[in-house]
């Protein structure tokens, strides 16, 4: 009799440890998918991100950017001053 | 009256009957067990896939595939996410009894009409059958134009994430690039000859699923996708842009078919730029049209007198000429085996260095008579012609230089001012790495790599120089017959080709195809550019100097600015201030 009730009560204790790691099982699986889509999305942004950043360091871009902001201009041939080691 | 069976009668038939229970039983304990013997002895790995097929759901993921970057890292082909815009003809709904709500969704019903470029009658007609559960509005729709579609909030109106590749220079280095096919599988130039490195490798998880097949967690087993790895080339995306504009321009100017330009770093033999015009969009592979090949690498041409400094070097080698030695080029016509050697104009007698300065065919032929057909020909595979130069680019083909053994005498003069053979234009390039390299030829790459380069000794330092001299004069104003290849500030040589097309068995009398080889600066060599424009118009110029020079000038004046590249070709004005100096060598 004392034996069973020492079983019985294992039993109950092992159930209820399976009920929950069960749920903790799942809630970390959740928050690992939602962590997943997360990097996925960030992985997303760094390429839009990347491409962006490709097309506004391009060389006509960034010339186009000095003339209209800095007021610069490729010199002309005359202007051109050659330093001579 | 009932008989009433005694006890012994009544466990007599009984037992008759028991045994006919107990037969039964035991046939059926025996098919039983039968079943479970087959069950767990013959069908027992089916039976557990199957349970495992109903617990488990495997799903695979997918790694991105990596990009393709320029030497400076800029971005040449990436995966990007796009999407689909899908509908449900069941829940979408545009009406509405009541007027004002009926107005919102006609707004509603334009605002995605628009966003999705398309009509709202093409829209109606797409929803029309309300029996479709999935219908593909439109497909390849950028994240911002989905953020809002979605932004809407229209219901039935849902969105699938694919990843699609990305090419964000387009033409200019379309052909070097390549594309991929809508499975993601590289079809040519780079994505094709790297694509198992692009690809990486797919990723496996294993989830456990319950009765309605949705994930309740616990992954079983898991295997991480692996990225693919980033290709870095050796293009640099400045001078490939140059190199495309300028040939854009000169093929355009001409009225010409097409044309290529090749562009390597004669210290390294990377190749900084490659590209042709036309060209075509990757990012639309099914509307890439007839310009496709790399025509750099896949089309051979008769490289015609591009081919006459290689000849001329061969019997410097031999020492059968000196640079001064005096050949009869006549009054520009040769007959020789009874064929007619032409040059484009009557040179007379002139030194072996003006050979090249005014590119006389006669000339060529008579030097290449001092040299044996053998050692001719040994020396245009030691320049690389008739041999794959080892960048491995897909569909990169070898030319041809026939045997030796098999020439006439004929065909080893012809040979010498480039007849009767063929190359493609990056072997040309490759060729005339051995001028800027101490006679050295360079092997070519066209993926960055750190590894060792180990060049193959063609000509002497004694000869290289003097034919490097020889090729500078090719671009001098006074006869030279390119001097629109000239660059400011800078000493460049070269050597022109004009040859006439090969076409069904006979030369087409009007048609040419014009190349460029050139090198500079002169003093130290650092690049060589070979330049190919395919049938130019004949009223518009065909000689290789017209057609090319341009373009050379162009792109390399952009080389030399870009890498910092000390100008030799300067003439100091203030002879007692020799700190500045303003105007070039020879002007322009």
């Amino acid at each position: 009799m004392k034996l069973n009730l020492i079983l019985f009560f294992v039993l109950i204790v092992c159930a209820l440890t399976t009920v929950n790691f069960t749920h903790l099982t799942r809630n970390s699986f959740a928050e690992l998918d939602k962590e997943s889509k997360k990097t996925l999305d960030l992985k997303d942004q760094q390429t839009m991100l990347r491409i962006e950043e490709s097309s506004e360091s391009r060389i006509e871009i960034i010339e186009k950017k000095a003339k209209q902001k800095l007021d610069m201009y490729i010199p002309s041939r005359k202007e051109k001053k050659v330093i001579i080691r | 009256m009932i008989k009433i069976k005694s006890r012994k009668e009544y466990f007599e038939l009984s037992r008759a009957r028991r045994r006919i229970v107990l037969i039964l039983m035991l046939g059926m304990f025996l098919v039983l067990f039968a079943q479970a013997i087959k069950l767990a002895a013959f069908e027992k790995d089916k039976l557990q896939k199957e349970s495992r097929q109903r617990q488990h759901r495997a799903l695979d993921l997918f790694p991105y595939r990596g990009k393709i970057l320029d030497r400076n890292g800029s971005l040449l082909a990436e995966s990007t996410p796009v999407y689909s815009i899908m509908a449900d003809a069941a829940i979408v709904n545009f009406k509405d009894t009541d007027p004002i709500v009926q107005a919102e969704l006609n707004e509603q019903k334009k605002q995605l009409a628009n966003l999705l470029k398309l009509s709202t009658k093409d829209l109606n007609k797409n929803l029309k059958d309300r029996n479709k559960r999935n219908i593909p509005l439109r497909k390849n729709i950028s994240p911002d134009t989905k953020i809002k579609i979605m932004a809407l909030k229209i219901s039935g109106i849902s969105s699938n994430k694919i990843y699609k590749r990305f090419y964000p220079e387009n033409g200019p280095v379309a052909h070097v690039v390549g594309f991929t096919g809508s499975d993601g599988v590289g079809q040519e130039g780079i994505e094709m000859l790297m694509n198992k490195k692009l690809a990486g490798e797919k990723g496996k998880i294993i989830n456990r699923i319950d009765k309605n097949r949705r994930v309740v967690g616990e992954v079983q087993q898991i295997k991480l996708p692996k990225d693919g790895e980033d290709i870095r080339l050796t293009i640099d995306l400045r001078l490939q842009n140059a190199a495309y504009n300028a040939l854009r321009k000169a093929v355009e100017k001409h009225e010409a078919i097409s044309g290529s330009a090749v562009l390597l770093d004669a210290k390294t033999g990377e190749v900084l730029a490659m590209t042709n015009y036309p060209s075509f969009n990757p990012n639309g592979y099914n509307k890439v049209g007839d310009f496709i090949k790399n025509r750099a690498v896949t089309d051979v041409f008769e490289p015609g007198s591009t081919m006459k400094p290689i000849s001329l070097a061969a019997a410097l080698e031999r020492k059968v000429v000196t640079i001064d030695t005096i050949i009869d080029t006549g009054k520009g016509e040769y007959r020789y085996e009874g064929k007619l050697i032409h040059d484009t104009h009557a040179h007379g007698e002139i030194a072996v260095k003006d050979v090249i300065k005014v590119s006389s065919n006669i000339g060529s032929a008579k030097i290449s008579e001092k040299v044996s057909s053998n050692n001719l020909a040994a020396m245009y595979r030691k320049f690389g012609y008739g041999i794959k130069t080892g960048i491995n680019f897909p569909g990169e083909v070898s030319g041809s230089v026939r045997k030796h053994t098999k020439w006439k005498k004929i065909d080893h003069s012809r040979a010498s001012y480039g007849y009767g053979m063929n190359s493609t234009l990056i072997q040309t390039a490759q060729a005339y790495t051995v001028f800027a390299n101490e006679g050295k030829l360079k092997p070519i790459s066209l993926i960055k790599k750190d590894d060792l380069k180990i060049s193959k000794k063609v000509l002497s330092s004694k000869t290289t120089k003097d034919m490097l001299l020889m090729l500078e004069s090719v671009t001098d104003a006074d006869g030279g017959t390119a001097p629109k290849a000239k660059v400011y500030g800078y000493r460049v040589a070269g050597k022109t080709g004009t040859t006439r097309k090969y076409i069904n068995g006979e030369y087409a009398k009007d048609k040419y195809i014009g190349t460029f080889v050139g090198l500079g600066p002169v003093s130290n060599p650092r690049f060589v550019m070979a330049i190919m424009i395919d049938e130019p118009l004949v009223e518009k110029g065909y000689s290789g100097g017209t057609l090319a020079g341009p373009v050379f000038s162009r792109v390399m004046s952009k080389a030399f600015e870009w890498y910092s590249i000390e100008a030799d070709g300067l003439e100091l004005k203030d002879t007692q201030n020799k700190k500045e100096a303003y105007a070039d060598k020879t002007k322009l």
